[in-house]
């Protein structure tokens, strides 16, 4: 070793208490000034409660603040909105922030307006390509669908009941709580529930169970067509993160034609389709999704009629 | 000394006890040297000053280092003439460390959770006690077949130590003696007992091998770690195993040391507390079996003739250890091989839990490799690392050049170019610490080892990388004193000095400290806090403790009979808080958000599938309550809106 070398390394050595020293600010820092207190997000709820449309979106990020968007903006955090299928459907975007953090779901979407309340950073979005809702389905649920089951003796119809949720333990995985007010036929149910989806975002779906050796069809009634039938599906979380070679099928059809199929592979995640009613934009009638037998248990899925521009 | 001077020198500031130290080591080994000459074999012998070793190899000109002005003396063995004070001098700074922290242990305790498992082990402790108590009052009942298996089939997938000891805690210490109010704290005091021990044992290790100074430092900074603090509070086994599998390294140690027939027997019985403690014992093998080969084989090629070719304490453990691992754990006295085999299964074939790490849930093999370097960074405080990195730098140099030598010349080549350094090589501590680091450590490389338990799980790495720390530490406050040596006068220069050490273990007091009772949701600093391991994904908590922290505002937002629906919690923890009084007595817990009027989710990736039924069940998405550490999630809590009445 050189004496020079030598050296380097001595004052190397000595230079390490430096490193406490920033640990030591770092830790100051982060445990006070970096701390969001709760004003800074009632601040940002203030600042654009009167602004938001029920079509705008309002997100939260990073998704671990989640919580605390949801706790200071209340009825502004829709189920719709947080248990989002997708964003295409939303015109406009308030991001809510801290940290810097973006939802990268906005990634393309033009930013307008940026405003800063304390530590909070709301950031308004516009969506180059909206597709215009014209009906979504979990809206007709439950007074304007009929359930049933479908099997070789024919169609036997499923009963509405509001009794209590099933359920819910003390430990994890439980999987989908099945709701309270919920469609029920032998073997099966259909009821609106929150997915935990693979990527671990909350989805707002139609737990609608496969049933062995029987469909489970259901029957949505006056629904308005637009150019396209948008839609979303997904397993339960710990089904989904074991991929297997079974899809899970919904066929939809409407005015007696065939609209098309959805075949849900386990593992995809929650996965997009959509199936083209240029012909019936416009329309109004029934729409009939039709759940195919299967031995998985917790499909979620979502519909929308959209007007999609290609 | 004098016992006069003695007792000050306890309540000096640890910088300027480890300079009387440093003086009384060099008239301690004036004193050895003289008792070595008269023959006294029954005084051990004190490793080799690993200064001095580098300080031989800068013969290239540089400024000396403190070979002559800094001896960093390894603590100097004591002779029987001189008072039982300095005597034991070690015992009581290792002690005195152990102290302090049991007692922060014991203060804190109170503000802590009880997690899922401490709610198993209170029931299984409770469970044993019952049989505890028939062997007090009916001995010759207790051994028959019909008193031991109905109680000892409790929580039979981990052996009896550590619950013994919580039973006979809570049964004398408790109920007795009423010592502790809370009988969690009777049950938990055992482990935290441990932690001192562990305390105590790693500045043994470090005093002995390094310096008192290295000593004190490693033993700070191993209970200077968030994770750690946090363990050490709970009546589970991962903070008593690290205290055994650091006590059963030393008495190896000292064993193959000594060569005497006592300590190996010793260190055979540690060999089977420690099995009989965690299966992380299953390990150690790995440890002693390549360090005995090296060690014990180079006595066969010539090379440190001194020592025994057979390693006894080895030997003391094959034999000892399975006899008390099966002597301590009734359960084991009936149907021995078949249990065994079943213990041995569970743990072989445990199932995978779910655990986040950058954003990706875990569940099932292949785990990711860099689960542990990039956890042990993000959660053993960034000086600790640094010092750490240094010391062990500093070692591997010398056992790294032997290495070279073997692969390119042979063993041969090393007996003749390698002097041979006596009874007391200085290396094999060296490789010793560095197995006893590296052993707990690979297995998590491995793609098949669950990582489930995160940092926990390699625990038992922890004193050795404190060691390794408190070596770093000797080599900056040598080399600064070096820098500071012309630039100031001796008295400014002692204090610049332990300005600079307290700045070093300030750090990790601060962090450790501002992170109870969040331990695991604490982050280093150089990897954000809290808030950064939330930005990057890593696990936030696990097994539901943080419950107890919803206290005050279950107080302030509760009504006797509200329902709560406990989540992670387990309902032994839950009862426990609530016969404590540590929530709100008059809280009723129930198993599902139905039921409940209050709704509580603890924060972690795979567990957001809660949050999802709670809106379901309640049809709001918003909580009324999060209670948050540095301004990161850890629960929230939901509360039915009045247009959701429970139906059941």
């Amino acid at each position: 070793m050189t004496t020079a070398a030598s050296r380097a390394g001595t004052w190397a050595l000595a230079l390490v208490p430096i490193v406490a020293v920033v640990e030591l600010g770092l830790h100051v820092k982060q445990t006070t000034a970096d701390v969001v207190p709760e004003a800074d997000w009632t601040a940002a709820r203030e600042a654009i409660k009167t602004e938001v449309r029920p079509d705008d979106l309002v997100t939260f990020a990073p998704f671990w603040a989640d919580p605390l968007g949801r706790r200071t903006f209340g009825e502004l955090a829709t189920a719709k909105r947080e248990g989002r299928s997708d964003v295409a459907r939303f015109p406009r975007a308030f991001e809510v922030a801290i940290r810097g953090a973006h939802d990268p779901a906005l990634a393309d979407w033009k930013k307008v307006s940026e405003k800063e309340t304390g530590a909070v950073t709301v950031t308004t979005y516009e969506n180059p390509a909206p597709q215009k809702v014209v009906e979504d389905l979990l809206d007709l649920f439950p007074a304007r669908v009929a359930v049933s089951r479908f099997d070789q003796n024919g169609e036997s119809p499923c009963s509405f009941q509001q009794g209590s949720s099933a359920g819910g333990s003390t430990v994890v995985p439980q999987g989908l709580l099945t709701p309270a007010d919920r469609f029920v036929c032998p073997g099966g149910h259909v009821g609106i529930s929150v997915l935990h989806g693979s990527d671990h975002h909350g989805r707002l779906c139609l737990y609608a169970t496969p049933m062995q050796g029987a469909r489970l069809r259901l029957r949505f009634k006056d629904v308005t067509f637009g150019s396209a039938l948008v839609g979303h599906s997904g397993v339960q979380w710990v089904a989904e993160r074991t991929p297997t070679p079974e899809r899970l099928a919904i066929t939809f059809h409407a005015f007696d034609h065939l609209l098309g199929t959805h075949a849900h592979k386990v593992g995809a995640g929650w996965t997009a389709f959509e199936l083209p009613t240029t012909e019936l934009a416009g329309k109004k009638g029934e729409l009939v999704a039709d759940v195919a037998p299967s031995s998985q248990k917790q499909l979620c899925f979502e519909a929308t009629t959209r007007e999609v521009h290609p | 000394m004098s016992d006069e001077e003695s007792e000050e020198t306890q309540r000096l500031h640890p910088g300027m006890v480890a300079k009387r130290a440093r003086d009384a080591d060099l008239e301690a080994q004036e004193e050895e040297r003289r008792a070595e000459e008269s023959s006294d074999k029954e005084t051990p012998k004190a490793p080799p000053v690993y200064v001095k070793e580098l300080d031989a190899k800068a013969a290239d000109g540089t400024p000396a280092p403190p070979r002559t002005r800094t001896p960093v003396p390894a603590a100097a063995p004591a002779t029987p003439a001189q008072p039982w004070a300095v005597r034991n001098i070690d015992h009581l700074i290792g002690g005195g460390i152990a102290l302090v922290y049991v007692i922060w242990l014991l203060v804190t305790a109170r503000s802590l959770g009880f997690s899922r498992d401490e709610g198993f082990y209170f029931a299984a402790s409770s469970d044993y006690e019952r049989w505890f108590k028939v062997l007090l009052s009916t001995p010759g009942r207790a051994f028959e077949r019909g008193a031991i298996d109905p109680i000892w089939a409790s929580n039979h997938e981990h052996p009896a130590l550590m619950k013994s000891l919580f039973a006979l805690s809570h049964m004398f210490l408790w109920e007795k003696w009423k010592i502790f109010t809370d009988q969690s704290t009777a049950f938990r005091f055992p482990g935290m007992l441990a932690m001192g021990v562990a305390l105590w044992v790693t500045y043994l290790f470090g005093a002995k091998v390094y310096s008192r100074r290295a000593g004190i430092v490693a033993a700070a900074l191993l209970g200077l770690m968030p994770n750690v603090f946090y363990h050490a509070h709970l009546a589970c086994f991962d903070v008593p195993i690290m205290a055994m599998w650091i006590v059963c390294v030393y008495a190896y140690w000292v064993a193959d040391t000594k060569g005497n027939l006592k300590w190996a027997i010793l260190a055979g019985v540690v060999y089977g507390l420690t099995l009989e403690t965690k299966h992380n014992a299953w390990i150690l093998p790995a440890v002693f079996v390549p360090h005995a080969v090296i060690v014990h084989g180079r006595a066969l090629t010539g090379e440190n003739r001194k020592k025994l070719p057979l390693p006894w304490a080895l030997v003391a453990m094959a034999v000892l250890g399975p006899a008390v691992f099966v002597g301590l754990w009734p359960w084991l006295w009936n149907d021995t091989v078949p249990r065994i085999q079943e213990y041995v299964s569970f743990h072989l074939h445990h199932d995978y839990y779910n655990i986040e790490f950058l954003g990706v849930t875990y569940f099932a093999p292949p785990s990711p490799r860099s689960y542990m370097p990039v956890m042990i960074a993000a959660t053993v405080p960034t000086t600790t690392l640094v010092l750490f990195a240094i010391g062990l730098v500093d070692r591997l140099r010398p056992l790294a050049g032997r290495a070279v030598l073997f692969l390119a010349n042979g063993v041969e080549a090393i007996t003749k170019r390698v002097r041979d350094p006596g009874p007391a090589d200085p290396h094999e501590p060296d490789l010793l610490l560095l197995l006893s680091l590296a052993a707990p450590l690979a297995i998590f490389l491995l793609p098949r080892t669950p990582i489930f338990g995160g940092t926990k799980h390699w625990i038992t790495a922890y004193p050795a990388l404190a060691i390794f720390a408190g070596r770093g530490f000797d080599l900056v406050w040598s080399r600064l004193e070096l820098v500071l040596r012309d630039r100031l006068p001796a008295e400014r220069r002692q204090y610049v000095l332990s300005m600079v050490g307290a700045v070093l273990l300030l750090a990790p007091f601060a962090v450790t400290r501002h992170s109870h009772p969040f331990g695991l949701s604490a982050y280093v600093p150089f990897f954000g806090g809290t808030a950064g391991g939330a930005d990057l994904g890593l696990n936030r908590q696990f097994w539901g403790f943080t419950t107890e922290s919803l206290d005050p505002w279950f107080r302030a937002n509760t009504k006797p009979g509200d329902t709560v629906y406990i989540m992670d919690t387990a309902w032994q923890s839950w009862q426990r808080m609530i016969d404590e009084k540590r929530i709100p007595p008059y809280l009723r817990g129930v198993g599902s958000p139905a039921e409940a009027e209050y709704s509580i989710v603890h924060h972690e990736q795979h567990i957001n599938e809660i949050d999802y039924n709670i809106w379901t069940e309640y049809g709001v998405t918003a909580p009324a309550y999060v209670l948050t550490h540095d301004g990161v999630p850890i629960i929230s809590v939901y509360k039915r809106p009045a247009s959701r009445p429970r139906r059941r």
